[in-house]
């Protein structure tokens, strides 16, 4: 019934280090970026005072081994689930211009060769936090996520890589990006590109969500890079499934910490919003969404924290990886647009966040990698 | 520590249960189902296989350590898979009723040692009074040494092939929920009166009894928790009716997992029917890449695993002395209607092999609705919630 083995008793209580962990990033997401969400998106991308904030959390080099300038504190995956979740109740746009530095960085530091942690990961220790761009979301519709858009001919002395990728981060800023092809063999990897590579064009795009973070487009067309540019090395193969799963779950802890923003939107509002001459929290119609939306937020804790538990233990976490992803797309888009609906025609105006958080959430189970454990 | 996983022990506990589910219970969850309210002889079987296991469980040094904490955990797991075998012969097992759960949270000593071992259901609902128990016309007064009993009840499990029961009367109507109390009427006392069986959409395995209480006389020692008379002082009126629906944090969890357990089986037997016709789960595939079947199965996976973790979650509470209302009203709420959801589901996805009575799906279909019914409805778990999330009294969100 389970594949995995533990000795440890059943649990959910944090422990102390999380707990004030957690206690911190929540006040930095209630205080410095919830207030600014708004002007991100305005300006399409977070405050220089912001990223200035963010950087001094340390929370990219945390995990980056000493060699390279980092802490070297390794963070289990519950934990890196609790903190993803912590930002993401400020805002989702402005959680993941934190969160993929800090994927970027260890995806990096468990793959990368030598040469290419000396080169890419100083610079995260220095304070730079976009000199990689992540390329992974595919703009195909019928294809599958573990598979790339891009494909890569490794027949030759030199790859080639053709295709396009979309939904990069900070792609301006980036000097090299870390783009996933696939090669003839039907194996995924990722592929360290130059921004000057020739072929290589960058097209800026907009999004109903996310619009606090600059979205591009990048376009490769017979890009010639040298065999070691292959992140590991050129024999190497990255377990590119897992990676993915990885990052699902930081995906849905993510969704999980914009949801329960939301609930904790709804109840003061309902309860002081009258109509009837009663507050409209005090009929069922009401009431039974906002029951609703908390159960479902707590369940989506409880995947989310298995899903990284088995991860932690060193367990197959495929499957709950996936349940858990399903589980918050399809829930978190369920409670956003509930969000939107108890607040009536006041929920659609830029008045209130809720449609802000309700165009986010739909890029819940759609992007993928923008956060990790 | 955040660790939301089954210990190997309890994993034992759970692959036990599991064997004696799937060779005590399946082999003869048709035949009574067809058989309504025929008593299931085999059933003493099952709890020599119940006890058995936990000895074997608490007698191990490690679990004993762990496990004076953790019985509530290994209850809803334990019964879990037992449900996975058949729902309607769990709630049919001879010895155990809800009734034992009430007397043995609230009796005193001496009614613990007299009744703790007989088979006791419980008598809640009338006709006039369902989920809003608080309304119960079934009066209990005190005539000299004993109680004087006189009402109807409906809707009881067990109610037939019990030793007793416990059952819910008012000492003054007009007085409310502070005027509630719980008696044990032992069967063959005169005046009590099975009146007739339900025949019924699902679990028809379990007797449910109508009960008639015809000045029904027990002896005064056999009011159960509570004061004689009704409590004048608010606040003391108040924890009286609370620690009688106190009782339903305890049970709420159990009923949640049979959930867990009947939509376990819906799925497992799916894929077992699928699988006959070459079919793979593909979980984590976009849409693009997945069947409509595979799609639904996913997420129907993903639902129960959700229901799960919130019913799991309500008994470590317990566990743990924590107060669980909330949750246990959120596990029975999301568990129930999954349960439900996943049963008929699967009825769908077979096409006419779930619909046909050759394979058991359609019997889960049946069995899973009254799982979103008993030990509080869909609708009054959403309304504990609500009102605890809103922070509202039942006067606001009625």
């Amino acid at each position: 019934m389970q594949d995995y083995k533990t000795e440890h008793p059943f649990d959910i209580a944090m422990s102390e280090e999380q707990q004030m962990t957690w206690d911190m990033l929540r006040k930095f997401a209630e205080t410095e970026m919830r207030p600014i969400a708004r002007d991100a998106e305005a300006a399409g991308r977070p405050s220089d005072e912001l990223l200035g904030k963010m950087k001094d959390l340390d929370l990219i080099s945390l995990g980056i081994p000493e060699a390279y300038g980092g802490m070297e504190i390794a963070q289990d995956a519950t934990s890196q689930a609790l903190a993803l979740e912590a930002l993401a109740y400020g805002d989702l746009s402005l959680a993941m211009s934190l969160s993929l530095p800090m994927l970027t960085a260890k995806i990096i530091t468990e793959h990368g060769s030598e040469e290419q942690k000396k080169e890419l990961l100083k610079q995260y220790s220095d304070g730079s936090m976009f000199h990689v761009g992540l390329g992974i979301n595919n703009s195909s519709i019928m294809g599958n996520a573990s598979n790339s858009t891009v494909l890569v001919d490794e027949s030759g002395e030199e790859l080639i890589l053709n295709g396009i990728k979309t939904g990069i981060a900070f792609a301006e800023e980036a000097t090299s990006f870390l783009i996933s092809a696939t090669s003839e063999s039907g194996e995924t990897n990722l592929y360290v590109l130059d921004k000057d590579t020739e072929g290589l064009e960058i097209t800026s795009k907009e999004f109903m969500g996310l619009k606090g973070l600059p979205l591009s487009e990048i376009n490769l067309s017979n890009c010639k890079i040298k065999t070691s540019q292959k992140l590991g090395g050129h024999n190497y193969s990255i377990n590119f499934q897992e990676l993915l799963d990885s990052s699902r779950i930081g995906m849905s802890a993510m969704a999980l910490g914009v949801c329960q923003a939301i609930l904790d939107y709804v109840v003061p509002y309902t309860n002081e919003r009258v109509a009837f001459d009663e507050p409209i929290s005090n009929r069922q119609s009401v009431a039974f969404l906002v029951a609703d939306m908390a159960i479902e937020i707590e369940a989506m804790r409880l995947m989310v924290y298995k899903a990284a538990a088995l991860k932690d233990i060193g367990a197959d976490f495929h499957k709950q990886a996936s349940l858990t992803h399903r589980f918050a797309a399809h829930h978190g888009m369920k409670i956003g647009t509930d969000g939107v609906q108890l607040l009536g025609g006041h929920g659609f105006t830029h008045e209130h966040p809720v449609e802000l958080w309700y165009r986010n959430l739909r890029a819940i189970g759609i992007f993928e990698a923008g956060a990790g454990v | 520590m955040i660790h939301p996983l089954l210990p190997n022990q309890l994993q034992k506990t759970q692959e036990t249960m599991r064997m004696a589910a799937e060779f005590i219970l399946r082999p003869i969850s048709r035949k009574y189902d067809k058989a309504e309210h025929e008593p299931p002889v085999e059933m003493e079987q099952l709890n020599q296989a119940a006890a058995a296991q936990k000895e074997t469980a608490m007698g191990d040094d490690s679990v004993k350590s762990m496990d004076l904490k953790g019985r509530n955990l290994w209850a809803v797991i334990s019964l879990e898979q037992m449900c996975w075998g058949d729902v309607g012969l769990f709630l049919a097992r001879p010895g155990t009723g809800l009734g034992n759960a009430a007397i043995s949270a609230v009796g005193n000593p001496d009614q613990k040692s007299k009744w703790g071992k007989r088979w006791a259901s419980m008598a809640i609902t009338e006709p006039g009074a369902g989920s809003d128990s608080k309304n119960i016309s079934t009066t209990a007064v005190l005539d000299g040494d004993e109680w004087v009993i006189n009402g109807e009840k409906i809707y009881v499990t067990d109610g037939d092939r019990c030793d007793c029961v416990v059952v819910w009367a008012t000492l003054n109507k007009a007085m409310g929920k502070t005027a509630i109390r719980s008696f044990i009427v032992e069967k063959g006392t005169p005046g009590f009166s099975v009146a007739r069986l339900e025949k019924k959409l699902g679990i028809r395995a379990s007797d449910t009894a109508t009960l008639i209480f015809d000045n029904c006389r027990i002896p005064r020692e056999n009011l159960l928790g509570g004061k004689e008379e009704v409590e004048m002082d608010a606040d003391a009126a108040k924890k009286s009716f609370g620690g009688a629906m106190q009782t339903f944090d305890n049970t709420r969890p159990m009923v949640a997992g049979m959930a867990i357990g009947l939509g376990q089986a819906a799925l497992d037997m799916t894929r077992a029917l699928l699988a006959e016709e070459g079919y793979e789960d593909n979980f984590g595939a976009s849409m693009g890449q997945q069947t409509a079947i595979q799609y639904e199965l996913e997420m129907l996976e993903a639902e129960l695993e959700a229901a799960r973790l919130l019913v799991y979650k309500s008994a470590w509470m317990m566990d743990n002395k924590m107060p669980n209302s909330k949750e246990a009203s959120m596990g029975k709420a999301k568990a129930g209607r999954i349960g439900n959801r996943i049963s008929l589901k699967c009825v769908e996805i077979c096409s006419m092999q779930g619909f046909s009575e050759d394979h058991l799906l359609e019997k889960f279909s049946r069995d899973s609705k009254i799982l979103d019914i008993f030990e509080g409805t869909q609708q009054i778990q959403q309304l504990i919630v609500a009102r605890q999330v809103l922070n509202k009294s039942s006067a606001d969100l009625k």
